[in-house]
This record gives C-alpha cells, structure tokens and sequence, in this order.
C-alpha cells in the first residue's frame, strides 16, 4: 500500500497493511523545531537547518528526509499566513534562546526587551504593538492580548470578523500550488484552509491583526459566551457564510486532490472537564459545524478533521451529527477519555488521529521503555477495525528526549510489523 | 434592610452590576462588612464552586461570578482592612517563571478571594525571588504555583527551592496545578498540595488553614 491508500483505508474504518502515522502534517500534530533537529541528528540526515514554519508553537517542518526515515504517511498543506500573519518566504537565520540555530519567514521580526523576553510582531510590522511573547529561555510564543475598553452600548460583531471574509487570489493560488506539490508524494494530503473554525481560544486574541477590535480578551471571550450569547451568534453567522463561499471557491481550485481538512482546532476539554455543556455546545456552535460539514460532504470527497483537547466524551455524538469524521487529539489521560472506552463506544463512526501517546507526561518525562509500553497499548486499543492514524497526543514539546521520539516511532512499526506477522508475539 | 439574598443570588448569576448595586446598598444601611463577606459571598462562590464541580456550571459561569464577587469586594476591602479583619489566610500566587498561561492561575486566585483568603497575584512568569520577597514582606503563608507546559514545570522544584534557601520554607504551605501537573509531582518536588481544579484548591488551603498551618 502506499501512504495514500493506508490513510484512506484506515478512514474508511478498514485496517491497512500497516498503521498509517502522522507526525507534522497540521499545527497540532506537529514537532517543536529542536525536537526536529535532535530527529535529523539522531537518523543521520543531511545536515541542515529546520525550517520554523509555525511561529507561535515553533513547530518544525518535517521533510520529505525525515518522513521517509520514520515512515510517515501524511503529508500537510498549510494556510499563506502564519498565526503572527506574516507569510513563510525567504527563510533567513534565527537564534532560540537555547541557542539552536534555525530558519524563519524574513518577516519574522522581534525584539528583545530588557528582561529578556522576546516580543514579534504582526505581520512582521514593528510599527503595531507586538503581538507575541517568548519569554527569556522559552520555548514557544504566547499571544498578548490587545483589548480595547469595551463599551458595550457600541460593541459591533463586525469588530470580531475582520480575520474573515472571501479568500483571496493571493491565498487560493497558494493553496492550489501546495496542494500540487505535495500530490504527488504518495502521502495522503491534509490541508488547512482557516476560516472554518468557531470561537477558537487560540485565535480570538488574533495575533495576526495589527490592531484588533473586539472582543479579544481570552476571559472576556469565555464570559461573552454566557453574557452575550446573541453577538457570537453574529459573528459565527457571518464567518459561516464566507466559510461556505470560500470552500466553493478552494474545491474550484483544488478538487479533490485533498484527503483530509483541518476543519476546526476549538478546544472544548479541560484536564477534567469541559468548557461548556453539552447543551450549549448544541446551541452555540453544532450548527455552524453541521453547515460547514454538511457543504463539504455533499460536495467533495475531503474527510474533515475536528481537534480538541481535553475531555470531550460528553461532546463527541454531537460531533459525530455535525459530520466530523476524525477526532484528534484523542487525550486519552483527560476524565472519560479511556482509549477502549472510547473506541469501544464510537470507533465505528468516528476515526481517532492521535490518542497515541502521552505528551504531557510520558512522552517527555518518561524512559523509552514505558514510552513503548504506552504506544503499543494504545495501537492496541485503537487499530482494530480501522479508524485509527498515530499521532501523539498534540505537538511533540520542546524539550522532549529524542530517544523516547524514536522509541514512540519504533514502538508503532513494532506493532504493525506484528499484526503482520513478520513478527511473531 | 436591603435583601442580601440578591447579593448571593447575583454572584450566583454572574450579575456584576447588581451584585455592586446591593453591596452599596447595603453598606450605606450600615450592614456589617465581615458578615457581608461571611454569610453571603463566601457562601455563593461556595455555590458556585459546587456547580462546577457537579458541572452545572463551567468556566463561563465561573468567571463570570467571580467578577461580580469581585465588584462587590472592592466596596468592602477598605472597611475590612480599616478594622483590620484577618482573611482566612494569605496567599502568593502566580504561573512560574517562563510560563505565560495565566487563565487557570486567575480562576483559582477568585476562587480564594471569593472563599475569603487574602490573594497577592503576582501575575504571570514570575521568578522564584517574587515568592520569596511575597512571604517575607507582605506575611503570604500560602503559595500556589501555576504551570501549563511541561517545559516550565521544573521552576516549580526551583521555586521551592529558592523558597527554602531564602529560610522561608516553614512559615509557608505550597500548592501547585495545572494541566501537566499531577500529585505525584508534587510529592516529588516537596509541594505540600496539588490542586486538580480551582474549587479543589480552596479545599485544600482551607484544610490547611484549618490544621493550624503557617498562620
């Protein structure tokens, strides 16, 4: 099978020739650039910088090298802009405060202020206030929020929709040259378009906008949600409408020639709970989801892609009704996400990418031995019948030993090669 | 008399205007300011924190009746300090040096102003030496520690650590939590507490107030 086929066969719920696996194909499926690096290091790859083509995370671009040396199956496409709106093109050299040299977008501009933290700006503009903070020896950007007083007499959803409207030529003719390039790896295709996801935290701050209006403010974000519920339902309303117009124009473009959409990144789970009801997550946002789901459906052959940490059990027949096909992350450790629980409960409508091993605890602090043990549990829980792409459990952070990377890697060839036969338990 | 029933029942809701529109009312009545606090804002965000736990209500709600609590508690903070009430204890809190994830930290911090201890937020990406300078100089004798990402986790450990080395170790309590947080954590940097979530962390600082603890 090629990587193509074994994708697609695992999301038609068939089992492949082997696991199919993902490892930096979308902005949470991803590797932190120094894990990249130590990776070519540790598989003896060409020597060469990493590309950081997500700024905020600081995720690595995987190349073709390394997918080929893990054994990848899935390959990305990935918006013009980046979360800081500035376009990766015409890579220059930066120095990350632990001293790995790597390559950014020329308008990846920063600055350092006097306690060491680093500040970037939107759109690499150093005249707007900047929009990101690395603090002094981190790892990864976090927003600034840029709130405005709020006057709620003159609060205008409008405010809150300057990130959507029609996409442009720019930015389609990006995608359809991304699509194409990569179609012809043999590796099956999961693209980003943007714009389909509703109320995600990480994007309300919009550090993307040189000067955004609004409500931005995470906490006021989350309140309005309760308190204003009309005014969300006005900007879902109308980012909902360019979605749908949008989507005609990329499947113009593109065709068929996608496997999988990055549908939405909203985070609907905490560790032990969830940041809504499940009433309100009928209210709020399942119909946007089911319009946006339902288009895409009825008039393509993409398979769409739902991401949300945290424990979302209480969510995911609603998800399935909305028309998400594939659940990731899969936070097997957060409350009533057990992964036979889960697969047990939806694994014939739903297909999990992710859930394969701990990132928060294992992956990073724990040895290579009980890396192996977890992954091979969960291919367990998870591969049967199909349904089923490894990946961790979100990007791989900073700092993560490479050796407990390659183990993870190992573990999942491991449990194919057995199923196989090649091996015999 | 005003009702203060409707005090509760704004912080209940999430009311921020009216929940200050009856403590003004109240207090110009001559209400008592500690029994305002006592027996009816400490009991609503004891409420609130029930529904959260039996998830009735979630972060919205929760933020939301911290802010009317708050509102309220800013008209009865001067009175309070001006009879100088002691507060269920003191805590120093903040998210660890290098970490910038402040949302939990701040649903926490509420959550103890609304159950009556004394909050010194001292923000986001704090360095160990702010903790230190907090229990030295302003009598915090509960530290609550936050971190989100596994690669600021260990300025948890350095943290108490610089806690210890300052002589400081024994006139305070330290709490941690977060979402890569675990108990086992704790136990292994010398955390005497670990918080699974903001109404489980005031459980915890009451308990250990209520020990006798760092008083």
């Amino acid at each position: 099978m090629t990587s193509r086929e074994r994708v697609l066969a695992a999301l038609a719920h068939g089992e492949p020739d082997r696991i199919p696996i993902d490892l930096g194909g979308t902005s949470v499926t991803g590797i932190h650039a120094s894990v990249v690096a130590a990776l070519r290091d540790y598989y003896g790859l060409e020597e060469r910088l990493v590309k950081v083509h997500e700024p905020y995370q600081m995720l690595g671009l995987v190349e073709e090298d390394l997918q080929d040396a893990m054994g990848l199956d899935v390959q990305g496409v990935f918006p013009r802009k980046t979360m800081f709106g500035f376009p990766n093109e015409n890579w220059k050299t930066w120095r990350m405060p632990d001293g790995l040299e790597v390559l950014v977008s020329e308008k990846f501009v920063t600055s350092v202020e006097a306690n060491g933290d680093i500040l970037i700006y939107p759109e690499g503009d150093r005249s707007a206030p900047p929009s990101g903070r690395m603090p002094n020896d981190g790892y990864f950007f976090d927003t600034i929020v840029r709130q405005e007083a709020i006057d709620e007499e003159r609060l205008d959803p409008s405010d809150n929709l300057e990130e959507f409207g029609p996409i442009t030529d720019e930015d389609l003719e990006h995608l359809r040259r991304g699509v194409t390039r990569v179609r012809g790896t043999g590796l099956a295709v999961i693209a980003s378009f943007g714009g389909t996801a509703f109320g995600d935290i990480a994007l309300v701050p919009a550090p993307f906008l040189k000067h955004p209006k609004g409500i931005r403010d995470v906490a006021e974000w989350y309140c309005s949600t309760r308190s204003r519920r009309d005014y969300i339902h006005r900007i879902f309303s109308t980012q909902c409408e360019y979605a749908l117009a949008n989507l005609e124009r990329i499947y113009g473009a593109i065709g068929n020639a996608v496997d999988v959409v990055f549908v939405c990144g909203t985070d609907f789970g905490t560790q032990t709970s969830s940041f809504c009801s499940a009433a309100t997550f009928r209210e709020l946002y399942f119909p946007y989801y089911k319009q946006v789901n339902d288009w895409i459906h009825r008039h393509t052959g993409w398979r769409t892609f739902k991401h949300s940490c945290g424990s979302v059990e209480r969510f995911i027949p609603a998800f399935i009704e909305a028309g998400f096909d594939i659940l990731n992350p899969v936070q097997c450790s957060a409350a009533g996400m057990g992964a036979e629980h889960l697969k047990g409960s939806f694994g014939d409508r739903l297909v999990f990418w992710g859930g394969g091993v701990d990132t928060q605890k294992v992956l990073p602090f724990g040895t290579p031995d009980e890396v192996r043990a977890q992954v091979l549990e969960r291919c367990q829980n998870f591969a049967a019948g199909g349904g089923f792409v490894f990946n961790s459990i979100h990007n791989i952070q900073a700092r993560t030993p490479v050796a407990n990377v390659s183990a993870m890697i190992e573990a999942v060839h491991e449990f194919s090669a057995r199923r196989a036969g090649v091996v015999h338990v | 008399m005003s009702d203060l029933q409707k005090l509760y029942d704004a912080i209940l809701n999430g009311d921020a205007k009216t929940a200050v529109a009856v403590t003004k009312e109240a207090l110009a009545e001559g209400a008592d300011p500690l029994e305002i606090v006592t027996k009816h804002m400490v009991p609503a965000m004891d409420e609130v924190g029930q529904r959260f736990e039996c998830e009735e209500y979630f972060v919205p709600e929760l933020l939301l009746a911290a802010r009317a609590m708050k509102g309220s508690l800013e008209l009865i903070r001067p009175l309070l300090v001006e009879r100088g009430a002691e507060p269920a204890g003191r805590v120093a809190i903040g998210t660890v040096k290098g970490d910038l994830h402040d949302i939990g930290k701040n649903l926490v911090a509420s959550m103890l102003e609304g159950g009556g201890f004394e909050v010194i937020d001292l923000g986001a990406d704090v360095p160990p030496e702010k903790f230190v300078e907090a229990i030295k100089q302003r009598g915090a004798n509960l530290v609550c520690l936050s971190a989100l990402l596994t690669v600021t986790m260990p300025a948890m450990r350095t943290t108490i650590e610089a806690i210890r080395a300052a002589g400081v170790r024994d006139q305070v309590k330290v709490l941690i939590g977060g979402a890569p947080v675990t108990k086992r954590y704790a136990d292994e940097i010398g955390a005497d507490g670990y918080g699974e979530s903001a109404t489980s962390a005031v459980a915890l600082a009451r308990q250990l107030v209520s020990e006798g603890v760092a008083r």
